[in-house]
């Protein structure tokens, strides 16, 4: 392998990475304030993903503008569904056992993604890439599509805007109060169940945000939530679970080890995740960030 | 009492199929539900061992269901061997299986011993979906050999008479010091290690015994369809013994084989009211569980614990 490939390749997986970041945050977020594992956070992706399509079919002339207007109009939307589903339905399992709550993350994963099925029909989407991102950019001699380019840049900018919300503001600092002391905050004033709702939304706004962004990276089906979905746990079980700098460190071990890994053993490479994260939980179980519980 | 009841429920399952062969194609095609309702029943037991019985929540059961099918349909398609010898080579098969992956996952409780079921289990998918030469991928494997003796109603006899010793198994594993001890261990694990039982151990155990009930219904459920596929393994199915749990009630040893029928009846009736609905049915399925969870929790498991704690 030559190195200008190594790096065209290193740069495919870490793009690769970056979006299955800005998916499995959501979901370690989420799992850390709310200590549910949302099985149904990848249904909300693949729901941002067909709403990016049916608004992208309104919007047809493909420029960059309308692109952006995506961006900013599907993640709240999906965070708004998050709104709905967390109020009426997963607040009131929170101090059940961890089977009942994953089951109802999973009742809502039947639910959710037959809905699509009956909205959007089983057939294969897309949104076309806007002109300014639609070329590609020559990396030493390879040509590397711009939009992966773009996906570069955005996981990295959302990375350090979790960054900056979590560790600088009073907002964040509540969140990592809701993670490690809920009741004393609770005890100090603050409404604990209304920073649970807000942490939930964020989860899913990123979970929109990350279908939007796949939405023209490849074509949408219905088999990309459950897909999604378990790329999203071997993340997060890697990097630990409720650690946001845990699941970038994962995403990219997953998104450059599928595409290293895809070079020798070909499709194989999709046990990848799988293997690492079996390894992980056998190792270190609370994962490579995370802290032991009890 | 419960001995002339379950006598009498005996009698009318033995004696369905050759009511229902009475109605013709109708009656066949329900024979062959009924078939399948048993085998399901079976599997959703042989989940709830160690999820009621071990209070360990396994996301990768499905695996051994798959491994008792690819063990039948490999066995008999590809070196014609005998059903019933493949057959008895199915749970043999998926205990193998099972005590490695045990061995690693007994390591972990709570999410984390779900969340690395998971992982094995999709592992295990994810090797049959690849491996093209052994298991077919995608494609699966088609045409089991049916041995003619196998009528419909012959093979509903054997399932049943199958699912009757397994529940007369399970009852005795259950019953037993082993059986007792597994509760003992999901009621207070840390209090369990103190009097001195070897937690890891017993549900090591107990998740071999599950694996192997788990791949005998896997190899009954490849030779009635008489295909395999990977779908079989995949991490969907190991929900559907879940949820049918869930709804059955986990706490006792018939009720998952109870659910998994109701469930699978209700499925019928849906597509059977019309071929459009079929597709409605994940919605269905998904709302019955939400109104399980949400409020029959505090019915189904949540009346089980009333009930205990009045005992104690």
């Amino acid at each position: 392998m030559t190195f200008e490939y190594f790096v065209f390749m290193l740069l495919n997986g870490l793009s690769q990475g970056m979006l299955l970041f800005i998916i499995a945050s959501g979901l370690s977020l989420v799992f850390g304030v709310l200590r549910v594992i949302n099985f149904a956070h990848g249904s909300l992706y693949m729901i941002g993903a067909y709403l990016a399509y049916s608004l992208s079919a309104t919007l047809t002339d493909g420029s960059m503008l309308s692109f952006l207007a995506l961006l900013v109009a599907v993640p709240p939307a999906v965070a708004i569904l998050g709104f709905v589903v967390e109020v009426t339905l997963f607040r009131r399992v929170y101090r059940e056992e961890h089977l009942l709550q994953l089951l109802l993350t999973y009742s809502l994963v039947l639910i959710l993604d037959d809905v699509v099925r009956v909205i959007w029909g089983g057939d294969p989407r897309n949104v076309a890439r806007p002109d300014l991102l639609a070329g590609s950019v020559d990396i030493m001699g390879l040509a590397l599509p711009t939009y992966n380019v773009f996906i570069l840049v955005i996981g990295p900018v959302i990375a350090l805007g979790l960054w900056l919300l979590l560790y600088k503001t009073r907002t964040g600092n509540i969140i990592r109060a809701a993670v490690s002391f809920p009741d004393t905050l609770g005890a100090l004033g603050v409404n604990v169940s209304r920073v649970m709702t807000a942490t939930f939304m964020l989860g899913c706004w990123l979970a929109g945000l990350g279908g939007v962004l796949v939405a023209a990276l490849a074509s949408v089906d219905l088999g990309i939530g459950m897909e999604k979905i378990i790329e999203s746990f071997a993340v997060v079980v890697i990097g630990g679970l409720g650690s946001v700098g845990g699941a970038l460190l994962g995403s990219l071990i997953i998104g450059v080890g599928i595409t290293f890994f895809q070079l020798p053993f070909g499709r194989w490479a999709l046990v990848f995740p799988y293997l690492v994260m079996a390894a992980v939980l056998i190792i270190r179980p609370w994962g490579l960030f995370g802290k032991p519980e009890r | 009492m419960n001995w002339i009841a379950a006598a009498l429920v005996l009698i009318l399952l033995v004696s369905l199929p050759f009511v229902l062969m009475k109605f013709g194609k109708i009656g066949e095609y329900w024979v062959w539900v009924s078939t399948e309702m048993i085998i399901m029943g079976l599997f959703a037991m042989s989940l709830n061992l160690i999820l009621g019985f071990g209070g360990m929540v396994s996301f990768g059961h499905a695996a051994f269901f798959g491994v008792g099918a690819y063990t039948v349909a490999l066995l008999m398609k590809k070196a014609s061997v005998p059903f019933y010898l493949a057959l008895a080579a199915a749970p043999l098969v998926a205990a193998i299986a099972a005590t490695i992956i045990g061995w690693f996952c007994v390591r972990l409780i709570g999410l984390y011993f779900s969340i690395l079921t998971l992982a094995f289990g999709q592992l295990l998918y994810m090797i049959v979906f690849q491996w093209y030469t052994f298991t077919g991928g995608d494609d699966g494997i088609h045409g089991i050999p049916r041995p003619e003796i196998l009528t419909p109603t012959n093979y509903y006899l054997l399932c049943l008479l199958i699912f009757v010793m397994c529940f007369m198994l399970m009852r005795m594993i259950v019953n037993s010091s082993f059986g007792l001890t597994i509760r003992t261990v999901r009621e207070n694990m840390e209090r369990s290690k103190f009097i001195g039982i070897n937690v890891r151990s017993y549900q090591w155990l107990n998740f071999i015994i599950a694996g192997a009930f788990a791949g005998l219904s896997g190899g009954l459920f490849a030779e009635l369809n008489r295909f395999a596929q990977t779908e079989f393994l995949h991490w969907s199915k190991s929900a559907e013994p879940i949820l049918a749990s869930l709804v059955g009630g986990m706490y006792s040893l018939v009720g998952p084989a109870i659910g998994a029928a109701v469930l699978m009846f209700l499925k019928i009736i849906l597509q059977q009211a019309h071929k459009a609905l079929i597709e409605t049915w994940a919605i269905v399925l998904g709302c019955i569980l939400l109104l399980v969870v949400l409020f029959a929790p505090s019915g189904l498991v949540g009346i089980y614990r009333k009930v205990f704690s009045k005992s104690e």
